[in-house]
């Protein structure tokens, strides 16, 4: 076993690496921020002189030379933009982006995996053609659609909700909304069809044949063994969930990381954007890391497997 | 299924958990004013950072040397008189009853302090180039500076009216990132909090020595959608957005809850052609593109009629402007006619352009001049590319290029010199007349003499087209319907200036 976690934690640290490098790469490519911090009738020697206080100037390899040495000392570097850490700006939005991400994740769990288990057990049943319709419709409306959608019945019409900021927990309910239905879409397929190829198997009959009621064998038996597939798929969306809030962060003014990104990507802030990079392929890593071993906790047979491996 | 819903129930506690560092709600009072602008300051030292978001909020908490009142005529402010004891030396005598928020006088040692500064290139201020021309300040008397100029420099008072005052005493002390983060100046309203990425929360000054503002509190937050920016004031939940475009500017004329407020700035649209490139080497070519472009049906058609078409690269709120300059007229069989002449019909003309600007208004330009007979390549590159590609040398420049400028400075100086003369990285013209023009105007203080140096280079704009003027471009504000605010050709907000009407 830490054969296997020793082996997994040296590949994350050479693909965070791998995504640093390219990061740091990519963003160059098409010049530096120079000339967006100037004025427009700024002169050349202006533009010169700010370059070379900014670093610009060296070469490249210099540049990323001395940001992987700050990396090694955990320093991300200031953002010249803002004139502050890029430690004291992601620690800031973090907060954020995780009570969001919490949010989505309540909406995507707690409607989406009852409902997809619903929607299995009662498989022939009238009741789940509306359920049908409403996952497929969260899958198919686009975000910037239906929040704006939202915040116009919620917010402007019927008064109930703010309509963005971050300034009260009912803030926290539209944005939560707007990002987690589309998870929810996906976990409902997921455990709708984990369940129905679980509802053919043996013990399944067993359990009818010894008179069990559904409920009992579902709850008991059957979920347990529906899980896997839902924590493989659960571990990508909540990566999906912390990364690609950016558009529901935009339209609801939600201060969370995703709205940093595009800001910094747009002003050319290098040093923050490769800050959320990094941050960003960690989490991912790390959440897939978990998930292998949460396979091993529910599913006793893969845990064997792995050990004799 | 018990279960599932304990499992629900446990989530709800968890997310109330996760929510509770949101702070509770501030009742929305009319002594608040929320403003929603499109991203967070990036600094709130004045001397620093200078895009739109910053320069809104932070001029409520400085004073400038002097200042513009509604009209755009430059005012005093901290400086109350100021007399030119030679072309390149100009004497200020500083008011002496103003008080830093943290209770010290503001003397003029801070004055010299803030344009030293500002003006020493390791401090790197981005905002260099609009200073650099002052080479020293000096206090000359207990309450006098003196600034020093390389060479006669008319834009000098209208550079000042950007220029903060900071506190010596407490810049020095704590240092340029520390007041960064807490910024103490003499304005109008006092530095409260910055909830990064979500607030900035500024108090009135009651002490101060001008006009008090009419709100107590004012909260400026971070709202980058245009849509929600408006339904953050037809909710109630904001009494002041920025950058709305014109569709949004109809809704909220239908709205019972917000008004648009829009003002025509000193930002002027145009089309610069490339005279060292075929097929712009020819005249005829530059003129038939002037005359292709339906000025009036761009403002009409695209941008609801707030803007207003131009035909020189100044406004009436600059210095420069020229009364009686007329462009070409829409006529494009003129056009065709013209392209005909010189044999180029057909050429396909790369456009550069930016997602910045607006794409509606760069699409329908494309299509006027493909219809004429120069089919149009759109080059569409992030803001950066397109810096570097419209500020190179001539002949690798774009051939035509889309922008807007302004150098918030309201002077053609500002406009004129660094596109049209050649040592300028963002000219693509070669004319000794032009330099020569621009220079004299640059470099002397009788107005005279300045005007009718630009009343040449503007006819020279309609005649030759290197550039074609397109509109002078309106700001659209919205705002609750009872805020009295008027907004001006600087695209500057001034908190003192606003009030509830009863």
């Amino acid at each position: 076993m830490s054969a296997f976690f020793l082996k997994r934690t040296l590949q994350a640290i050479i693909a965070v690496m791998g995504v640093i490098t390219l990061i740091f790469f990519l963003q160059r490519l098409s010049g530096d921020p120079t000339l967006l911090l100037v004025p427009q009738n700024a002169t050349q020697a202006d533009i010169d002189a700010l370059r070379h206080s900014l670093g610009f100037d060296r070469p490249l390899v210099v540049q990323y030379l001395d940001f992987m040495r700050n990396l090694l000392s955990f320093d991300l570097g200031r953002s010249f933009v803002q004139n502050v850490d890029v430690t004291t700006l992601i620690w800031s939005r973090l907060p954020y982006t995780l009570m969001l991400a919490g949010g989505a994740l309540v909406v995507a769990f707690g409607i989406g995996i009852p409902l997809g288990v619903l929607m299995a057990v009662r498989r022939d049943k009238p009741e789940v053609r509306p359920m049908m319709a409403l996952v497929l419709a969260c899958q198919s409306m686009p975000t910037f659609w239906s929040a704006i959608l939202m915040i116009l019945v919620f917010a402007v019409w019927l008064g109930w909700l703010p309509p963005s900021g971050a300034r009260e927990p009912a803030s926290l309910i539209m944005p939560s909304i707007a990002l987690g239905m589309l998870s929810m879409a996906t976990f409902a397929r997921v455990s709708r069809t984990a369940v129905l190829d679980e509802l053919e198997k043996d013990y399944v009959r067993t359990g009818h044949a010894k008179g069990l009621p559904m409920r009992r064998i579902v709850m008991r038996h059957l979920l347990r063994n529906a899980s896997i597939p839902v924590v493989s798929v659960g571990a990508l969306e909540i990566a999906n969930l912390l990364a690609g809030a950016v558009i529901t962060e935009t339209v609801f003014a939600w201060p969370g990381l995703g709205q940093l990104t595009v800001q910094a990507i747009n002003a050319r802030d290098f040093l923050v954007v490769q800050g959320v990079v990094l941050l960003g392929s960690v989490t991912a890593i790390v959440l897939n890391l978990i998930a292998d071993l949460l396979y091993s906790l529910i599913d006793p047979r893969i845990r064997v497997g792995g050990d004799t491996a | 299924m018990p279960r599932i819903d304990r499992l629900l129930a446990a989530a709800s506690l968890c997310l109330a958990l996760f929510a509770s560092p949101l702070i509770g709600t501030t009742a929305h009072a009319k002594d608040a004013l929320i403003v929603d602008l499109v991203s967070e300051p990036s600094s709130l030292d004045p001397q620093k950072q200078w895009n739109p978001d910053s320069y809104y909020v932070y001029r409520n908490i400085f004073d400038n040397m002097l200042t513009r009142d509604d009209d755009g005529k430059i005012v005093p402010q901290i400086a109350t008189a100021w007399k030119y004891a030679s072309d390149t030396e100009v004497v200020f005598t500083i008011r002496d009853d103003v008080k830093f928020h943290d209770g010290a006088p503001l003397t003029a040692e801070d004055v010299a302090f803030s344009v030293k500064r500002i003006i020493d290139p390791k401090f790197a201020s981005p905002q260099l180039g609009q200073f650099n021309k002052i080479t020293s300040a000096e206090v000359t008397g207990e309450h006098e500076v003196t600034l020093k100029t390389d060479g006669a420099y008319p834009v000098l008072l209208a550079q000042l009216v950007k220029l903060s005052v900071v506190p010596k005493h407490v810049v020095e002390k704590v240092g340029d990132d520390a007041f960064n983060l807490a910024p103490i100046g003499s304005g109008p309203y006092k530095f409260d909090k910055w909830q990064r990425g979500v607030s900035v929360t500024l108090a009135r000054n009651d002490d101060y020595w001008a006009d008090r503002g009419t709100f107590t509190i004012a909260e400026f937050r971070a709202v980058p959608d245009a849509a929600t920016r408006v339904a953050d004031l037809q909710s109630g939940a904001a009494d002041l957005v920025v950058s709305l475009d014109s569709d949004l500017a109809a809704q909220l004329k239908g709205s019972s809850a917000a008004k648009p407020l829009i003002a025509l700035t000193e930002r002027v649209a145009y089309v610069k052609l490339n005279p060292t490139l075929p097929p712009f080497n020819d005249v005829r070519v530059r003129q038939a593109v002037a005359h292709a472009i339906d000025k009036q049906g761009l403002v009409d058609g695209i941008l609801g009629g707030f803007d207003k078409p131009a035909d020189q690269m100044a406004t009436p709120s600059h210095f420069g402007y020229v009364e009686g300059i007329t462009g070409s007229a829409y006529d494009p069989e003129l056009a065709k006619k013209l392209i005909a002449e010189a044999g180029v019909s057909g050429t396909h003309l790369a456009f550069a352009t930016s997602p910045t600007f607006d794409q509606r208004i760069v699409q329908a330009i494309a299509q006027m001049l493909t219809d004429v007979g120069l089919p149009v390549d759109l080059q569409l590159t992030d803001m950066a590319t397109y810096l570097k590609h419209v500020q190179s040398d001539p002949d690798k420049q774009p051939m035509i290029s889309f922008g807007r400028w302004s150098c918030a400075c309201q002077d053609v100086d500002g406009v004129l010199f660094p596109l049209l003369h050649s040592s300028s990285s963002w000219s693509s013209l070669q004319n000794p007349d032009i330099d020569k023009l621009l220079d004299t105007a640059r470099n002397t203080l009788d107005e005279k003499a300045r005007l009718d140096a630009y009343k040449k280079v503007s006819e020279f704009i309609a005649s030759d087209v290197p550039l074609v003027p397109l509109y002078q471009a309106a700001a659209i504000y919205g705002a609750a319907n009872g805020l009295k605010w008027q907004p001006t050709a600087n695209e500057s907000m001034f908190l003192n200036r606003m009030s509830w009407a009863d």
